[in-house]
């Protein structure tokens, strides 16, 4: 297997890149910041800020690696070597989720320091948090192979993170918007994310049971791998 | 010898336009294969088939006995590929980066250390630091970590000052003898008089001439060029000339012969008879860059200069 020296590679080179610090780690610190110095007690958005700094940590670092690799060609160091699509789309995305691990467990510690509520189920919590940085690592690798000139990439990525911060429910409650508003945020990741969460730290969810919410984040992550892949056979 | 390298009516479409049409060619074991086109003439769009970095349109190919199309596997653990640029990772130090590769292709790491003191490398210099003959120097380095039998290298001296591309081209000189075939694309004329046994020119994704030097140069005229500047020009002397048609060049006249001896006698002859005085005279092969330019046009402009040789109008 030749995953552990991309992913630590990966590290090295782009962990301090501007792309994976600023949209990566400063904004999803300061946005959660923000939420709590505004309201206080917390917990009703701490599933929130736990999935968005999980989503903008993942695909921040996933693009600013797969921008620099397709412009200054290094990715094709990889696409030279003796290893197949699957290990490179592998490796990408376990690398974009481990530094999600890290963005979102700093926004965890902070929140957590917030709530007024212990939290229901820690197990829970962890797998949830795990099953959504994958899953939005493999989406931000997705969009960076898929659109076609890499400069772009980062502006298609606030196309469509930015509005699924509402329509997964993190800022304000499912339960407020119509049918046909859940349903579009039924086809991103971020509301699987949000509502696992929401059942693990706080006991309870809006529409979707943990037992599907789980498993569909791992689903998604499958898929958008796939489709990288195939991203890949199309782009060489 | 079985050929390392083969391409068989090798071509390239993007959408409407052909970059590579259909070329064929053999590199031997051992060789160093020129493969010189202008800009844009499909050298690189050759190298990338070859090292399956791109798919291949049409045609076939062969890399140490693998096919191209189907054991991708196989032809890369084989093949060690120079790109047009310096790709390396500018946050991890020269040996940080050659590491990353040994891994990534099995090799000894052993080959780390021993490559960075034969090739004198900088072992703790972030990549992104170093001058870019330094980096081109080590990417050439890092396409021989895992000992590939053969070596593509997509014009590894472009953008580098007088220094730094010598000591490339003795590098490149050196890892030949040690016996590797090398792939060389270039379109800089002391490279391609100095180093490949053989020579493709590419122009406008096809092959236009394939030989070696010496039978390139016979593709611009047959024999020797001698050039001389002699006064006076008298009438007589311009008659003689006539039948070799002599073209000024500068202050001297060049004429083509296929027998410079004959040639010679006459022309000392008729300095005894008629008492011109000669400021210059010598003899020359046709280089590589007339061939070059005879058979190659600039693709950018699309225009293509005659091919008769001297028309005139
Ligand atoms: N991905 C691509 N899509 C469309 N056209 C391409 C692509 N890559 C190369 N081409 C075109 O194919 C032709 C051959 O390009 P190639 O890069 O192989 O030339 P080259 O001989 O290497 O030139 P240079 O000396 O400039 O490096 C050019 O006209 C180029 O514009
Ligand atoms: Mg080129």
């Amino acid at each position: 297997m030749k995953v552990v020296p991309i992913i630590v590679k990966e590290l090295k080179e782009y962990m301090f890149k501007p792309g994976s610090i600023s949209w990566g780690l400063v904004f999803p610190l300061v946005f959660s910041l923000a939420f709590i110095v505004r309201f206080g007690d917390i917990d009703h958005l701490a599933p929130g800020l736990v999935s968005i700094s999980a989503l903008f940590a993942t695909t921040s670092f996933v693009a600013s690696s797969l921008i620099f690799e397709r412009r200054l060609k290094t990715f094709e160091r990889l696409l030279l070597a003796p290893i197949s699509y699957g290990e490179i789309i592998l490796a990408k995305v376990l690398v974009g989720a481990l530094f999600g691990l890290m963005v979102s467990a700093i926004t965890l510690a902070i929140v957590r320091y917030f709530m007024v509520y212990p939290v229901w189920s820690w197990p829970l919590t962890l797998l949830g948090i795990l099953l959504a940085n994958l899953a939005f690592s493999a989406l931000g690798v997705y969009i960076s192979l898929a659109v076609e000139n890499p400069i772009n990439v980062m502006t298609w990525l606030n196309v469509i993170r930015l509005p699924m911060m509402f329509t997964s429910g993190a800022i304000a409650s499912l339960t407020l918007f119509p049918k046909w508003f859940i349903a579009i945020g039924l086809i991103t990741p971020m509301t699987y994310s949000v509502e696992a969460l929401r059942y693990s730290l706080l006991g309870y969810y809006d529409v979707i049971a943990p037992l599907y919410s789980l498993p569909l984040m791992l689903f998604m992550t499958l898929l958008f791998m796939l489709l990288s892949v195939r991203s890949l056979r199309r782009m060489y | 010898m079985k050929a390392v390298i083969e391409a068989k009516n090798l071509t390239k479409r993007y959408g409407d336009f052909t970059a590579v049409n259909g070329i064929s060619f053999e590199v031997k074991p051992g060789e160093i294969f020129g493969f010189l086109g202008p800009n844009g003439a499909g050298k690189t769009t050759t190298v990338r088939m070859l090292s399956t970095l791109t798919s291949i349109t049409e045609g076939e190919a062969y890399v140490n006995g693998h096919d191209v199309r189907r054991e991708r596997k196989a032809v890369k653990k084989t093949i060690g590929v120079v790109q047009d640029v310096s790709n390396l990772y500018d946050e991890l130090t020269v040996e940080e980066n050659l590491r990353f590769l040994a891994k990534l292709y099995d090799a000894p790491l052993e080959n780390v250390s021993r490559l960075i003191k034969d090739f004198n490398l900088p072992a703790k210099k972030k990549f992104g630091k170093l001058s870019s003959g330094y980096k081109r120097r080590t990417a050439i380095v890092a396409a021989l970590i895992h000992e590939p039998p053969v070596l593509f290298l997509d014009e590894p001296t472009v953008a580098l000052d007088v220094q730094s591309a010598n000591l490339v081209r003795n590098m490149i000189q050196l890892l030949n003898k040690e016996g590797k075939t090398i792939f060389l694309t270039t379109h800089n004329m002391t490279e391609a008089e100095t180093l490949p046994h053989r020579i493709a020119i590419i122009n406008r994704g096809k092959i236009v001439a394939i030989g070696k030097r010496n039978e390139l140069r016979k593709l611009v005229g047959k024999g020797v060029k001698v050039r001389f500047r002699v006064e006076p020009l008298s009438n007589r002397f311009l008659r003689f000339l006539e039948p070799y048609s002599p073209k000024p060049d500068g202050e001297t006249l060049v004429v083509m012969v296929e027998d410079p001896d004959t040639f010679l006698e006459e022309f000392w002859g008729l300095k005894r008879e008629l008492g011109f005085r000669v400021l210059h005279l010598s003899t020359e092969l046709p280089s590589i860059e007339e061939v070059f330019l005879q058979l190659t046009d600039s693709n950018e402009d699309g225009e293509r200069p005659c091919a008769c040789g001297g028309c005139p109008l």
